[in-house]
């Protein structure tokens, strides 16, 4: 009996060695360690032979079985992967196709420059506030130190609201599309949470449509009012805004200029990222900038009178306040240098879904 | 407003040396920004004095000449057209290689060496307009004659000869500093912010000889000081050449000596002067007075303008002469024929002025200028100057001099302390050196007992209003680039982040990652655009002035620029996603408007009506469950903007907050919008002071969920909602009921759709078996048959 098994041993090693396909794992398997399979059915006629037999061959059959299972099991490991093989030798996809675009939506540019320049202040400590787009003329002139025919009132090209040859007024005088984000000053000022750190953003109106210039525009408003504020204090404010947005190898300046509002009054530069701050491309006059520097925005320490109209002490505060265009900033920077900056609110998909 | 000032004139002032660049950069960071610097010089080269030897004809050319001109290295021929070119005239002569505007055209051109018409041209003879002097008076098809301007000799270079080897700087004069307008207030300015002593101008005393009998009768307290100066005998001419170049460079046109000397003065001083011819002046009387209702007044541009008692006239005793401090009038200006001048120098009030010259549509440089605020004690500097200069001049004798000065200001003092200064600035600057800087400006400093005083200097009257403008001058002058930039260091802000502008932020995220792409339209909207969509302008904020008859109202409605904004891209996108948040101003009478933040979005162009829908509900629930809110719809069949059968309301809470579904197809046709729009409305505002980021955890399931699947056939009619509410009652292991598929087609009767639901069952406390999930399934099937009429379909 002992030769029986040895041979079906030796048979079925010298099958397996010659198999290649699944199938031909599956008949051998079958065929040899089936349920009824020839080991198996071997394995029945050792209950014909007496005990003594019966237990030395029964030893053989064990051993017999454990060689035949194992051989299968690297035959198997073999065949599964000859095949894996043989299907990725099949499969091939072309990896030069293009990707399809997922399916997410655009955030406008405007609004994308609004959330960076708001987290930039955040991480200073500034807070976000909103004041009204429409606003009496009270807070976007008269308390920042603006008399009514003020002639720096010229310089805000204003829109009021009206019809029929009134210009509507009420309890704080006229009612005007506010034309700077300022008037949000003094109504910060008047909520008496001191002290302040504030940007506000939002719409603003002017009368002018160029191609450089928009009837409606975004600004951005700084004000910080404490006990002791400095003017170095706003240069270290308007230094990490720049490098922050702009980058660290901009450089900044304070340049004296005059707003009724604030004195002392600058105007913030930055150097040109096109010349470098040489004013010179090629060895010729760099055509972005003027003398190596960009106008961003006006800036200063906020005036007494305009502390007082808020309902502050100018003995026991200052202050610094600054503002300037969303757009103008975000073109600065981006480089998508868009020739008609009326192209931004013109809403054709094709140009919203490039950013 | 800007000057365009002559580094050379500056340099008379104060003495400096340094470059023309390092000065415009010095005094940008401590003064006034200097926009551009443009060297003069270097628009001659290659440009030089040439003497006409003879002239002949062109020999293929009618209109053209040939000139043998010596232009000292020899003699060469240059073909001209110019009608008064002569023998022996000294012409500018523009080489080969130099940069001309062939006939004052915009474009500059390097000349070469040609033959024109068949004759060899070297070079060219100019007109003053082909060399940039596009305001020197010189007749059509006329050359330049340099004789009386120049007798520098042949070939001396152009920039020599008319003394234009200068540098021009552009410098932005911000509005509260009219006394930095003229070159002398710029070199005060100068001394400090570049360093340099300041030169001051001196001029001879004015004395008055016999009088003419010319009299002033101030009779408006507007103007607050009118000096006059009568000097006969002039003869008036051209101006010397030296006095016309300062004129060209500031961007001046000379016109004669008389009017050149008031630019002169004000290009030098700052103050708009004026001049009558006093011939033309009735009974030697020189009235100031209110306009009379009926007067009317032809001014120097000619442009005739009807008067009234708000605006000031200079008047003679029987009719008004010009408008003051604005324009002369066309009849009493000098002319070369005039021989006594009377000099004004007035100081009128800003406000007069810059409210006659808007409402007259008037603009001069003496009115820019009188409307920031001018110094009356400037005055006698002026006149004295611009006397002076007309006795060099024109000649002439001074007859009078008037004075009419009814209440002297007094100089104004504040308080000055130094340390105050320094906190305010955050930086260390000594007292002396604080003190030096105001001193040099022309402040002067007294001690008052304990108080240290600062007297402001007459032209600065206007802009110093109080202790505070200290700072501002000793800040600038030590300069802003030499303070350190520091990040406060103070106490973080007592309130926090708006709440409603991070939800709006957060909700335009939102939108975007469930793929809508974001508008961002104009608030000024049309009353064609408010009147399409069926809202009456008078719903909407009228703005009074407003740029353009497209924008005229402020919007109380997000939707017209929406459809607007889909029309104009229908043909090229033909379907999106798209969204707009923004503000919309609803009017109350007599108050600001309501700023509500309002937000629309929507698809455009998809084929499935039902599918749209579906999304733009699905969007709406998904956002209230991330927002923590809760919506109801409820359908909508009366709403005049609205597609009646395909619209439902949003409710939060019991209030209406929105609405979803189809614009009404009138509207959609009148904003020309061929395909079905699908938008949601909703009121961010009423949602805002409920929205928060807090989610609850619900535990998840501890046994397995069954999902069964039935395709329910029903009337089309029948809302899914009433399905639902049948399935969920049908008893307490159904968890959920969800659409799987709606189906219309072939095997389904006309009028019936089919439902296929997605059941879910689940206990709390125990695995299902097949039995529990098909007693639950049947008494759906049943109750679905009994309450919606529904059959199982296959």
């Amino acid at each position: 009996m002992n030769d029986v098994f040895l041979q079906l041993q030796q048979e079925a090693l010298a099958v397996f060695l010659k198999i290649q396909t699944l199938e031909e794992l599956e008949a051998a398997r079958v065929e040899y360690l089936g349920r009824k399979g020839r080991l198996a059915e071997t394995m029945k006629e050792l209950a014909a032979l007496d005990e003594s037999a019966r237990r030395d061959a029964g030893k053989t059959a064990n051993d017999v079985k454990r060689t035949v299972e194992a051989s299968f099991a690297a035959t198997e490991a073999r065949v599964v992967a000859g095949a894996a093989e043989a299907r990725q030798a099949q499969e091939w996809l072309d990896v030069s196709l293009p990707g399809t675009v997922p399916a997410v939506g655009h955030v406008h540019l405007t609004t994308q420059a609004i959330d960076e320049i708001t987290n930039i202040f955040r991480h200073i400590g500034f807070v976000r506030s909103r004041h009204p787009e429409v606003d009496w003329d009270y807070y976007a002139f008269e308390s920042l130190n603006m008399p009514k025919d003020h002639p720096a009132r010229d310089e805000w090209e204003t829109f009021f609201v009206g019809e029929n040859g009134e210009v509507a007024t009420g309890e704080k005088g006229k009612i005007v599309l506010t034309p700077h984000t300022s008037n949000g000053q003094v109504r910060e000022m008047e909520k008496g949470e001191l002290p302040i750190r504030m940007v506000s953003i939002g719409k603003c109106y002017r009368r002018q449509a160029t191609a450089r210039h928009l009837p409606m525009f975004h600004q951005f408003e700084g004000l910080m009012i404490d006990k002791h504020v400095t003017v170095t204090e706003l240069k270290g404010v308007f230094d990490y805004f720049v490098k922050r947005y702009f980058g660290a190898n901009r450089e900044t300046r304070l340049r004296p200029f005059h707003f009724r509002f604030t004195e002392p009054s600058f105007e913030l530069d930055i150097s040109c990222a096109v010349c470098n701050g040489t004013a010179k491309v090629d060895g010729a006059k760099c055509k972005l900038c003027k003398g190596g520097w960009l106008e961003l925005g006006g800036a200063g320490m906020v005036h007494p009178n305009v502390l007082k109209a808020g309902g502050l002490d100018p003995n026991e505060y200052t202050g610094f306040a600054f503002g300037w265009g969303v757009e103008r900033t975000m073109m600065m920077r981006s480089g998508i240098n868009i020739d008609d900056i009326r192209t931004l609110y013109k809403n054709d998909l094709r140009f919203l879904k490039q950013f | 407003m800007n000057i365009l000032a002559s580094y050379n004139w500056i340099k008379e002032h104060v003495k400096t040396n340094i470059s023309a660049e390092e000065f415009a950069k010095e005094f940008s960071l401590r003064s006034m920004s200097v926009e551009s610097i443009d060297h003069c010089g270097a628009h001659f080269e290659k440009m030089v004095v040439g003497v006409v030897q003879s002239v002949a004809a062109h020999p293929n050319a009618d209109r053209l000449r040939v000139a043998m001109v010596d232009i000292g290295e020899g003699v060469v021929p240059i073909v001209c057209g110019g009608t008064n070119l002569a023998e022996k005239m000294r012409v500018f002569v523009a080489l080969p290689g130099a940069r001309v505007r062939w006939h004052g055209g915009a474009d500059w051109t390097t000349l070469e060496q040609a033959s024109i018409r068949g004759v060899d041209s070297v070079g060219m003879i100019c007109a003053p307009a082909e060399v940039g002097f596009d305001k020197v008076a010189c007749g059509d098809h006329e050359i330049w004659d340099l004789s009386g301007i120049t007798d520098a000799s042949v070939g001396t270079p152009i920039a020599q000869a008319l003394d234009c080897d200068d540098t021009i700087f552009d410098i932005e004069i911000t509005t509260n500093r009219p006394d930095a307008m003229g070159i002398i207030g710029l070199a005060r300015e100068a001394a400090v912010a570049v360093g340099g002593e300041f030169l001051q101008m001196r001029t001879l005393p004015l004395t008055k000889g016999e009088s003419e009998g010319v009299s002033v009768r101030l009779e408006d307290k507007r103007c607050e000081r009118y000096m006059a100066a009568v000097v006969t005998g002039v003869s008036v001419q051209k101006s010397p050449w030296w006095m016309q170049k300062r004129l060209l460079l500031a961007g001046l046109k000379p016109i004669n000596c008389i009017v050149d000397i008031t630019n002169y003065v004000l290009l030098e001083l700052g103050q708009p002067m004026h001049a009558f011819d006093a011939s033309s002046i009735a009974q030697n009387t020189i009235m100031v007075r209110p306009g009379k209702e009926g007067e009317s007044l032809t001014l120097l541009d000619g442009k005739a303008v009807k008067l009234d008692s708000s605006i000031m006239v200079i008047a003679d005793a029987e009719k008004p002469l010009a408008l003051a401090g604005i324009m002369g009038g066309k009849d009493s200006g000098t002319t070369m024929k005039t021989t006594t001048v009377i000099f004004e120098a007035a100081t009128f009030d800003a406000l007069t002025i810059r409210r006659s010259a808007r409402a007259m549509d008037v603009a001069s440089d003496a009115q820019l200028l009188f409307e920031k605020g001018l110094s009356p004690s400037a005055l006698p500097v002026a006149l004295a100057r611009a006397v002076e200069l007309v006795i060099q001049i024109a000649g002439g004798t001074v007859t009078d001099v008037i004075d009419v000065y009814p209440t002297p200001r007094i100089p104004k003092r504040f308080p000055f302390n130094p340390e105050r200064v320094r906190s305010r600035i955050g930086v260390a600057i000594p007292d002396a050196e604080q003190v030096n800087i105001l001193t040099k400006l022309g402040f002067d400093l007294q001690k008052d007992g304990d108080t240290t005083m600062m007297t402001v200097p007459y032209w600065r009257e206007d802009d110093i209003e109080g202790e505070v403008d200290f700072t501002e001058e000793v800040a600038r002058m030590y300069g802003y680039h030499m303070m350190p930039a520091v990040l406060p260091a103070s106490r973080p802000p007592a309130s926090f982040d708006d709440a409603t502008l991070d939800w709006a932020a957060w909700t335009k995220r939102f939108l975007a990652s469930a793929g809508f792409s974001e508008f961002f339209s104009n608030s000024m909207v049309s009353v064609s655009d408010l009147e399409m969509y069926g809202v009456s302008p008078k719903d909407a904020l009228a703005v009074f002035n407003p740029l353009s008859t497209d924008l005229t109202h402020m919007r109380p409605t997000l939707i017209p620029s929406v459809l607007r904004a889909i029309e104009r891209n229908q043909a090229l996108t033909h379907t999106a996603s798209i969204f707009e948040l923004s503000r919309v101003y609803l009017p109350h009478e007599g108050q600001l408007p309501e700023e509500r933040m309002m937000l629309v979005f929507g698809e455009y162009g998809g084929a499935d009506a039902e599918k749209t829908f579906m999304r733009l509900r699905g969007v709406l629930e998904y956002f209230a469950a991330k927002s923590g809110i809760a919506f109801t719809f409820e359908r909508d069949g009366e709403n005049d903007h609205w597609h009646s059968g395909r619209t439902a309301f949003v409710f939060r809470n019991g209030e209406r907050v929105g609405i979803v579904g189809q614009v009404g197809s009138d509207f959609q046709t009148s904003f020309g919008i061929h395909r079905p729009v699908f938008l949601a409305e909703i009121n961010l505002e009423a949602l805002f002071p409920h929205m928060k980021h807090t989610h609850r955890y619900e535990a998840l399931p501890a046994f397995p969920v069954v999902t069964r699947d039935i395709a329910l056939l029903v009337d089309e009619r029948t809302d899914f909602e009433k399905i639902v509410a049948v399935v969920r009652g049908a008893g307490a292991l159904i968890t959920d009921c969800r659409v799987v598929e709606l189906y219309r087609g072939e095997e389904i009767p006309a009028g019936k759709k089919s439902v296929t639901l997605g059941v879910t069952l689940m206990a709390s406390d125990r695995t299902l078996t097949s039995q529990d999930v098909d007693d639950v399934m049947a008494t759906v099937i049943r109750e679905l048959a009994l309450r919606v009429d529904g059959v199982i379909r296959g």
